[in-house]
């Protein structure tokens, strides 16, 4: 079972070879969302790359993207203008010169040179409140380029979350691709709940066109799935506090 | 960092600098049309008040300039510099730059519309010069309802990036082109109020009589 699994997995990737048309790729982030009760820890993360590894990945190296919370600096405390509290930034490994700004609220995106971190800094009016390290190892699969990563503060190994980014590398139309991006995601579903965690990988999709983005997929549209993960993970650990 | 003198010109001479520059610079004019956006922190957002630049280049929308200008480098070394040297951070964006930063509380000072040409070239140092007419708008983000904020008057700015380790080197290759322009204008460091020269009229007359002049 496991030898038609993999043979039907091969098959696959190359009948996708066979369509390269575009040059630019496309990713979609994946979240681990762990059974109610359950929380996330190292042992998952093993068990994902294990799994990966199995479908015939290979390994490439590691990855790393940052993102930073911001928070204003007010003058006075006890005055609290209507100013965002879901302010921002992401930093991406396949985007190492540019910087990425999101007020997910008022579904704001921007992408900017990695210089405007400085000038953030110049102004002194907002600072970071907190950052974490999105980081592991990332995997080849025929058009795929899959990285898995742990999730966690940027002075703590504390443990946060489990994402999963799958680059689709022929198309960067989002129409065009998501028939091939979503069967991928069903043979990737099917394999790891064969390991029985208790959990599963989500996607959620966030509305591109609220945010100005189009069809066409750009590095924009990552950052927004990574802050749409980051709502998530939050969520998630605030329901298990509450039942904690 | 960048390292920048102004000056201000006659529009009616501005042809003749025009030639004087292409000359002396070896490069064609650009067009320059930028709309530039001066925001300022609210009340209350920051421990003391900011200010950032949002530029719009209309002969290329997108993308815009952020830009942050912090103060000038003081000391006496700097001090004795003929150009000023100040801190200056740019960084490309996205065109919702604007909606972001009023996201963040930041509010519109002013803006407004320069018009006019850019040189760009090397000569001892990467030199910008600008020269342009500084309009205002009569109605808000109204980049074709303008109106000049001194008429009959340019501003020339000649600019250099430069780092804390060779500022030095770059204000004085800008200053020893700055000298080449000088029967047509006098340049300054920013602040320092200056006039039109004397000389403008009859060395812009020279320049349009010797219908461009020799590379220098």
């Amino acid at each position: 079972m496991v030898k038609l699994t993999k043979t039907l997995i091969t098959v696959f990737f190359l009948l996708l070879k066979l369509d390269n048309k575009d040059v630019l790729s496309l990713f979609r982030v994946l979240h681990w969302q762990p059974n109610a009760g359950t929380t996330v820890n190292t042992q998952i993360l093993n068990e994902v790359s294990q799994c990966v590894e199995s479908i015939n990945g290979v390994k490439e190296g590691r990855w790393k993207a940052t993102l930073t919370y911001y928070k204003p600096m007010l003058r006075d405390q006890s005055q609290a203008p209507e100013l965002p509290r879901d302010f921002l930034g992401i930093s991406l490994p396949e985007q190492p010169n540019k910087y990425y700004f999101i007020i997910r609220g008022q579904r704001i995106v921007l992408e900017a040179d990695s210089s405007i971190q400085t000038i953030m800094e110049k102004l002194q009016s907002y600072k970071s409140r907190v950052a974490l390290y999105f980081e592991g190892f990332q995997y080849q699969l025929g058009d795929f380029q899959l990285r898995v990563g742990k999730v966690t503060p940027t002075h703590s190994d504390n443990l946060r979350g489990i994402i999963m980014e799958v680059e689709y590398l022929p198309l960067s139309s989002l129409e065009k691709s998501r028939q091939v991006m979503e069967e991928f995601v069903d043979i990737w579903q099917e394999a790891i709940s064969k390991r029985s965690l208790p959990g599963h990988f989500m996607h959620i999709e966030p509305s591109f066109v609220e945010y100005g983005l189009s069809d066409h997929y750009s590095s924009q549209h990552t950052a927004v799935q990574y802050a749409t993960v980051m709502a998530q993970l939050i969520a998630t650990q605030s329901v298990q506090a509450a039942r904690n | 960092m960048e390292c920048v003198v102004q000056g201000i010109i006659e529009t009616q001479h501005v042809e003749a600098l025009e030639i004087l520059l292409q000359g002396l610079c070896g490069v064609h004019k650009e067009h320059l049309r930028v709309h530039e956006l001066c925001l300022k922190s609210g009340p209350n957002l920051g421990h003391v008040g900011s200010e950032v630049r949002l530029l719009c280049d209309l002969e290329h929308p997108e993308p815009w300039t952020v830009k942050h200008v912090g103060g000038a480098l003081r000391g006496s070394g700097a001090e004795q510099l003929s150009v000023m040297v100040r801190n200056m951070v740019e960084s490309k964006a996205s065109k919702n730059v604007l909606r972001l930063f009023y996201a963040l509380g930041y509010k519109l000072d002013h803006e407004l519309l320069r018009v006019g040409s850019a040189f760009h070239f090397k000569r001892g140092a990467r030199i910008t010069v600008t020269v342009s007419s500084i309009n205002k708008m009569l109605k808000l983000h109204a980049i074709d309802d303008t109106v000049p904020v001194t008429l009959g008057i340019q501003v020339v700015e000649v600019t250099a990036p430069a780092t804390s380790e060779n500022y030095s080197e770059v204000a004085a290759a800008m200053s020893s082109f700055c000298e080449y322009l000088a029967p047509l204008l006098h340049l300054s460091k920013p602040g320092v109020s200056t006039g039109v020269v004397p000389t403008a009229a009859a060395a812009a007359a020279s320049l349009m009589s010797d219908g461009g002049g020799t590379t220098l």
